[in-house]
Formats: structure tokens, sequence, C-alpha cells
């Protein structure tokens, strides 16, 4: 048995101890700490964190999760990490991150289900009543539930949509993957009424409500989901902080949410929003007169005329996040925080 | 950021003040500059207002204003810094108003108006980050070099305990009680700061006539607490949960408990005090809610235990915010001063969407098995028994009485006062108020002389109740309060506290013990100052202090 010090970005100090058969979330659990992680697979990086000092061992992960680079900084993920020795680790994320309990489970029904433009689905979640938690939808803005198909076996992280709520209500905006299992399930059986199982929430991606500078939120396709759910907290708080919305899509016809920017925007008046296409269609009567290009090239220019430096969101494919992260360095961003999708 | 206004303040050998990113109280270094623009702002419509009101014009929003925004900068209070810039704007355009009214109020009276320099003429920048490339100029350290420890220990004792003063009137305020001499007291030692005094002399004058304003305040609270919900009856509480949904209402603010009660009426909603709102089920108007189920929880220090186990919103109205975790931010609310980022506030009283939060999370399962405590023995109370307490005096059955009152912390020191309580004789009577009490409130002291042993008068916000019972029963034995079989031992935490120990002084009050340490603002001269004039003490040895206790009053 071997002793692991967790040293989160807010400088709390967590501790526990793990074998080295069990990786270090496993470890973790068993102490009752319930560490920032989502697919335990070593797939989506949600649980990755710094080595600082000790003896690590990592099972096999995807670069998407953890790039070499990253590795050779000190990343690891706690998913696929085991002790051999006492171990020292710094985290990104803040004390406030991390549970004490378990993840909730709980059921809930499709009360709404319909397209988002042409390669994704919006769905709307009913908590139903529990004992224990009651029905209200109790979540951080910009976190992320795992949903279940009961008995199925299927399983899959989708980030949040609308704002924390007594009614119960989850909205989840869901790219249809070709051949995806959730995806099938969606596109061919989902129907009003259904169950299905809510693990979460879960998640740090959400707003660093300390931070002074200006907020901009930069989202690929579905990646507009947790920017929406943050942004309609901000609208409801009346939240007076700075902020921007660079909503990037490939095609024309995969636009979605725009009546809910709207609702947001007559709410946040100081939000100010771009919508981008990457590959504007042709057809005369749908020529796309907005931005022609990715959010990432559209927050370049932004940056490049802003007088203060924004703390950037950024929340869709591997793809985009590295584009915005090269920008936003090299552009004098603030701080930026990231959410990868992983293909499901 | 420096900030060292209450007793948690970082302190090392050689230094004491909060001066990094962030303070003790989890405020963060921007907040608690705005926090100094918005003060120096205040300085500036103080200057003003101060003139005018001799002139004979006075501005009741202004003035109100001030009470809010000093409120907002007390420990545990406002985390905001957004909500401070809107402060601070606000603010400005409220000085403008008040130079408006002093230079029309002059010319009407033949006077050529003053031209204000310093925080008068302070112009705050339009957004945050101009703000706080001023905040310097607001600083409460700022002279230290040129003026040394003591004048800037003094000016900060003044600023502290009119923060307190402020606080206490605001909570009267918004009961409907207001006292022109206290907005008077206000403006005149706000002009005092605004003129960055660097005597000795008129800081100690002032900090004793914000003493007396402070009695004012506290009279108006009393008088707005009782005029509202009537007058506080010993009352037996349940201190555990029952069955049903819930919800959990913390600081101090009794017109925002009565507010939920109403919104919660006939709902199925059980309403819980926690910390200092213990003492609402003793007022009759507030009582008569069957709803108003019982306590839940212990002191500030605790909440965020606490409010994770609780199964339904909570409100955090006035002060005692510590910062909200994961688990129960999506449930909490703010209220009136109270502010965290990101977290819902409700401005208008309107706890609509509290209910509905209420009902939409589990309550408690079950009920747990019933412990109650009594509380309620304010003023009216122990006076109602006050022949039953003198003859017990002069019988000798009650031989002295010790008040063990003011904040709670998590400092280890403060197991003084729960030591200090059980250590007293079983011929002597505990007067409580605050929520220091929370530390021992649960045990059973028995009786002596026909009375509970224990008396518990209220929330830090009724030291006036206890003022007025040592008054009374000093006219009633023919004595001053000195001479009273009576030791007064006060843990302090944020600037009420500062407030209180500045009316026991101005009123001659001496031989208070004070801790769990002496305010990191008082220099070791000015300590030898309230040693010296007052017979201030800090705390030391319980068993030893109650024994020069007794041998004093013997």
């Amino acid at each position: 048995m071997f002793k692991v010090e967790l040293l989160t970005r807010d400088g709390a100090a967590i501790a526990f101890d793990a074998e080295p058969s069990e990786n270090l979330l496993a470890a973790a659990e068993r102490a009752n700490i319930y560490l920032p992680s989502s697919c335990r697979e070593g797939a989506c990086g949600a649980c990755r964190v710094t080595h600082a000092s000790g003896d690590i061992e990592l099972d096999a992960y995807s670069s998407a999760a953890l790039s070499d680079a990253e590795r050779a900084a000190g990343g690891i993920l706690l998913c696929r990490a085991h002790a051999h020795g006492d171990v020292a680790l710094h985290a990104p994320f803040d004390a406030a991150s991390i549970g004490f309990a378990p993840t909730p489970q709980r059921r809930a029904t499709i009360v709404d289900i319909g397209p988002a433009g042409a390669r994704a689905m919006r769905i709307v979640l009913q908590y139903e009543e529990d004992p224990e938690f009651g029905r209200a939808a109790q979540f951080v803005a910009g976190q992320f539930g795992e949903l279940e198909i009961p008995e199925s076996g299927i399983r899959r992280s989708y980030s949040l949509a609308n704002a924390p709520n007594w009614d119960g209500k989850l909205e989840f905006l869901i790219r249809l993957q070709p051949g995806g299992a959730f995806s099938t399930y969606l596109r061919e059986r989902a129907s009003i009424g259904d169950a299905l199982i809510v693990h979460g929430p879960k998640g740090q991606f959400t707003l660093d409500e300390a931070s002074l500078a200006p907020r901009w939120f930069v989202a690929g396709g579905t990646g507009l989901a947790p920017a929406l759910s943050m942004l309609r907290h901000m609208a409801e708080l009346a939240d007076p902080c700075p902020a921007r919305l660079f909503f990037g899509v490939n095609r024309v016809d995969e636009l979605f949410a725009l009546d809910a920017l709207e609702e947001i925007r007559a709410a946040l008046p100081q939000l100010a929003v771009t919508i981008c296409v990457w590959a504007p269609e042709t057809p005369p009567e749908t020529r796309w007169r907005g931005f022609a290009g990715t959010p990432a090239e559209a927050l370049a220019q932004s940056l490049a005329n802003a007088s203060e430096r924004p703390d950037i969101y950024v929340c869709g494919p591997p793809a985009l996040i590295t584009a915005v992260e090269t920008v936003a360095l090299a552009g004098g961003a603030g701080a930026t925080y990231a959410e990868r999708f992983s293909a499901a | 950021m420096f900030c060292y206004q209450c007793e948690q303040t970082f302190r090392s050998d050689n230094k004491a003040g909060c001066a990094g990113a962030k303070g003790m109280c989890g405020k963060d270094a921007a907040t608690a500059d705005l926090q100094d623009v918005l003060l120096h702002v205040c300085e500036g419509i103080g200057q003003y207002l101060h003139r005018a009101r001799r002139l004979g014009a006075t501005d009741a929003e202004a003035d109100r204003f001030l009470l809010f925004a000093f409120f907002t900068t007390l420990t545990n209070v406002n985390f905001s810094a957004a909500k401070f810039v809107e402060f601070i704007q606000r603010a400005a355009q409220l000085r403008d108003g008040a130079k408006a009214l002093y230079e029309k109020a002059a010319r009407e009276a033949g006077e050529t108006p003053e031209t204000l320099s310093g925080a008068a003429a302070f112009v705050p920048a339009k957004d945050m980050a101009g703000l706080l490339a001023q905040a310097g100029e607001a600083a409460i350290r700022k002279d230290v070099a040129r003026l040394g420890e003591d004048v800037v220990g003094l000016r900060a004792l003044v600023l502290y305990g009119l923060k307190g003063v402020c606080a206490y009137a605001h909570h009267a305020c918004v009961l409907g009680e207001e006292r022109d001499a206290i907005y008077a007291a206000v403006e005149h030692a706000l002009d005092l700061l605004a003129s960055e005094p660097e005597d000795i002399g008129p800081l100690l004058d002032e900090a004793l006539a914000l003493g007396r304003a402070n009695f004012l305040a506290m009279e108006a609270l009393d008088a707005a607490n009782t005029g509202n919900f009537g007058t506080p009856e010993p009352t037996s509480v349940r201190v555990t949960p029952i069955k049903g949904k819930a919800i959990l209402v913390s600081g101090h603010d009794l017109k925002d408990l009565h507010a939920i009660l109403e919104a919660t009426k006939d709902k199925g909603i059980n309403v819980y005090t926690h910390g200092e709102l213990l003492p609402a089920h003793s007022y009759p108007a507030l009582r008569s809610y069957p709803h108003l189920a019982g306590n839940y929880g212990g002191a500030w220090q605790d909440q965020q235990k606490e409010f994770a186990e609780f199964p339904g919103p909570i409100v955090m109205t006035s002060n005692c915010l510590i910062e909200p975790q994961p688990r129960y931010r999506a449930r909490i609310f703010t209220a009136g001063p109270v502010g965290w980022p990101g977290v819902r506030h409700i401005a208008n009283e309107d706890f609509t969407q509290v209910v509905q939060a209420a009902l939409a999370l589990p309550g408690f399962a079950e009920d747990a098995e019933e412990q109650r405590i009594t509380v309620g023995f304010g003023r009216a109370a122990v006076l109602g028994v006050a022949d039953k307490v003198i003859d017990a005096v002069k019988s000798g059955a009650i031989r002295h009485f010790f008040m063990i009152g003011g904040c709670d912390g998590a400092a280890p020191g403060r197991n003084y006062y729960a030591d200090f309580a059980h250590a007293t004789p079983d011929d002597t009577v505990i007067l409580t108020l605050g929520c220091g009490k929370y530390r021992f409130n649960k045990h059973d002291f028995g009786t002596v002389g026909g009375l509970p042993r224990l008396l518990d008068m209220g929330q830090c916000n009724d030291a006036y109740s206890a003022l007025v019972v040592a008054t009374k029963l000093a006219e009633a034995f023919g004595v001053g309060v000195n001479e009273l079989p009576l030791s007064l031992i006060v843990s302090w935490f944020e600037q009420k506290a500062a407030a209180v120990l500045l009316t026991l002084l101005a009123l001659g009050v001496r031989n208070v013990r004070l801790g769990p340490t002496l305010p990191a603002f008082l220099t070791p001269a000015l300590v030898d100052v309230l040693v010296e004039k007052f017979g201030v003490l800090p705390i030391g040895d319980a068993r030893a202090d109650i024994d020069a206790a007794l041998s004093r009053a013997a």
C-alpha cells in the first residue's frame, strides 16, 4: 500500500492509499474521494493530472486523452495509473470539484426529442421523483451526465445544455455518430416516455467564478451544450461579466439552437455571438453571410483586437480544442478551460 | 489586498493581516480591494452629508445606502467582485447627489460651499480594472509608513466599529426603525476618516462616539424586532429534524425569515433556523407559524458540513456565509447584503424560487429523536423575574452572573468559552447571546434560585438586551454596572463585535475579558490604552479567570 498525495489547483491537499493493483481513480474512490473522471478507459482525458514525484506505471491510453507532449510534461491519467511507491500529484482542478460521496444514479424519462440541425439531436429528460434526491436537477452549469439505456450496457457521457433547475429537467444536445450505439438508439428507437438512467452530474468544466476576466466560449457542434448551460446560468443570475460565444459547424444545415441563443442574448445583453460555418453551402437562397471559417479562426481575429485577456472555455472535437489552445496561447488569452468530445 | 478586520486574520510572528491572493475568510484580493474603494467613495458621501445635515438638509436614500454598503463589507457577507463594481458606481451617483444637496443648502443659508478634496473628489473608474488600479488610494494602511501603526490601528478601530454600527442600523432600518442620530454619527465618522486624521485623541473620541451610536443602533434594532414580531418569551425549541420538506434559514435577518414563513404557509414545508436565527423561535409573531419547525445545526463555521447534509434549500440572510461547497451550491440562496459569485440571490424578498426548490428536494426522510432547548430570555423575560433575581442575589443563592457572549469561530482557542461555562459554579447564572453559545447551549446546567442557570438572551444583535438587564439590575441594587456581581466574557469574530465592544467602553463598563485573541489592528500601545482606561483583559485560563472574577466580586 502506497501513499498518494494530490495537491489541488487552489492548494488543498488530498491523501489516500493505493495498491499497485488498482488504478488511482479506484483507489481514491475506495477512500470515498471521487475525483473528476468520465470514461475511465483512458479515452477522454477528464482525469488528467500532473505527476510530481514517485513511481507510476500507466496502462494503455488514447493519445487524444494524453498527448505525448502532455505525457512528457508529467501528465498522467488517474484511471490508467498505478502507484509503485509513494506518489505526489498536482491537479488542474479546485478542491470543490472533488466529491466525497458516490455520483448519484437516477431514473429519468424522455419528455422531448427532436433533431438539432442535420447531424444532432436534442433530448429533454425529466427526473423521476427520488427519495434521496427529490426531483430537482442540481448540477453546476457546464457539467455532464452519463446516460445509460437500461439493461443494454450502453452508457455515454453528454454535456447538459440547460441550467440547474427545480423542475428536474435535463437538456442534452447529442451529435449522431454513424454506427454509434447511443446514436442508433436515438435515431431508431428513442421516443417520449422512454426511461433512461442518469449518472451524474460529473465534470469540472464549469465557470471559474473567481476569475475577473471576460468569458469567451468556443463551441464546435454539440460542444455548444455546456456553453449554453453556462450562459443560461449567467442570464438567470444577471451576471455582468463580459461574454462572447464563437459557435461553429461545418455546414449551414448543421446549425441549431439559434432560438435559444437569441433568448440568452435578450437576457444577457453583453453577450456577443459569432456563428461560424466552415464550409458554407452554395444554394444562393441559403448562402451564408456570417463568418466563414472555424470558431478557432474567429477567435484568433477577435483576440487580436481584444483590450482585455479573456478566459477561454472551449468544448468540441479534439482538433478544435488543439486549435483553440494554440490560438489562445498565441493571442494572449487568460486561462483556457477545455472539454474534449470523444466519439461514441 | 490588505485586511485585518476579523479575528481569523492571518497571523505570524511578526505580522498580522491577510495580504495574499485570498483572505482567511475566502475573500479574494480583487473583492477586498474593491471593498476598500467602495468605502472610500462612501467617505465622500459622508463628507457632503455631514455638512448638509449641519445646514438642515438630509438624504435618506444615501444614508440607507451607507448602511447597506458598509454591511456588505463585513467579514463573511459579500464575496462578489462584480457586485462591488455596481455598488461603487451607485455610491458615486449618491455622492454626486450629496454634493448637490450640500451646495444647495449652503447657498440657501448664505454660505459659500466648501470645495472638498480627498474622498469627496475621488472619481472612481468605470470598470473593474480601473477600480483595482485605484485601490491603493483607499487602502487602510496607505499612510502607515508616515504615521505609524498606532494611528493606522486606531483608524481601523473606527472604520471597523463603524461597519458594526451600520450592520445593526441596517437590520433596524429594513424593519422600519431609523434614527437621525445614527445617520448623523455615521456621517460624522465618515467625515473624520475622510480627513485622514493623524492624532490619537480625536480618533479615540470618535471610537467612543461610535460606541454610543451603536447603543442607539442596538436600541433601534431591539425596537424593530420587538415592534414587528413581539417580545421574546422563553420558548422550547426542537433541535432535531422532522420528516418532510424543509428550508433552512441562516444569518440574522428576522424580516427575511418572516417572509419565508409567509411564502411557505400551508405548503407542507418545514422551516428551520440555523446559527444566529435560533432566537427567532422566541418571538410570538414568528413562533405563531406552526411550520417554524425547529433549529438545525450549530454555529456558522460548521455550515459547510451541515448545509451539505441538509436535504432542502438554504437561505443565507445578512452575514456568516462561507464558500458554498459543490454539494449544496445549487440549492443555496443569498439575500440582502450577502453574495457569492455564481450563487442565486434574492434581491426583492420574493422567495418563490426557494419554495420551488424546497418542493423539488427530498426533505427529511424520517423524524429524528426529539431534543429541545429553551431560548428567549431577553430583557423582558429576565426583568420580568427581577424580584426573584434580586432576592436570590441578596440571599446568596445566586453568587454571580457571567455574561458569556459573542461570536463563535473555528480557532481552537474558542474552547475556552465552553470550558468557562462548564466550570462556572452551581450558584452562578450564565447569560449568553451570539453564536458562541453553540459550544455549550445543549448542556443541562440545571437551575439556581428558581431560574435556569443558562439564560439565552438571543443573537449577537441582542446585545442591547443584555445591557438593559445590567443597567436595570444596577439601578435595583443602587450601584453602578461595574459594581454588580457580573462579569463579561466576550468572544469576538467580526465587526459587529467591535462595535459592541466600543459600546461597552463608551458606557463605562470595565473589566471585559476579550478573546480568543485581541484584534490584530490594535497595537500594543493601543491595547495598553484599553487596559489602562477600561480594564479590558485578554482571556486566559478558564478556571483562573472564573476565580479572578469571583474574588473581584467578593
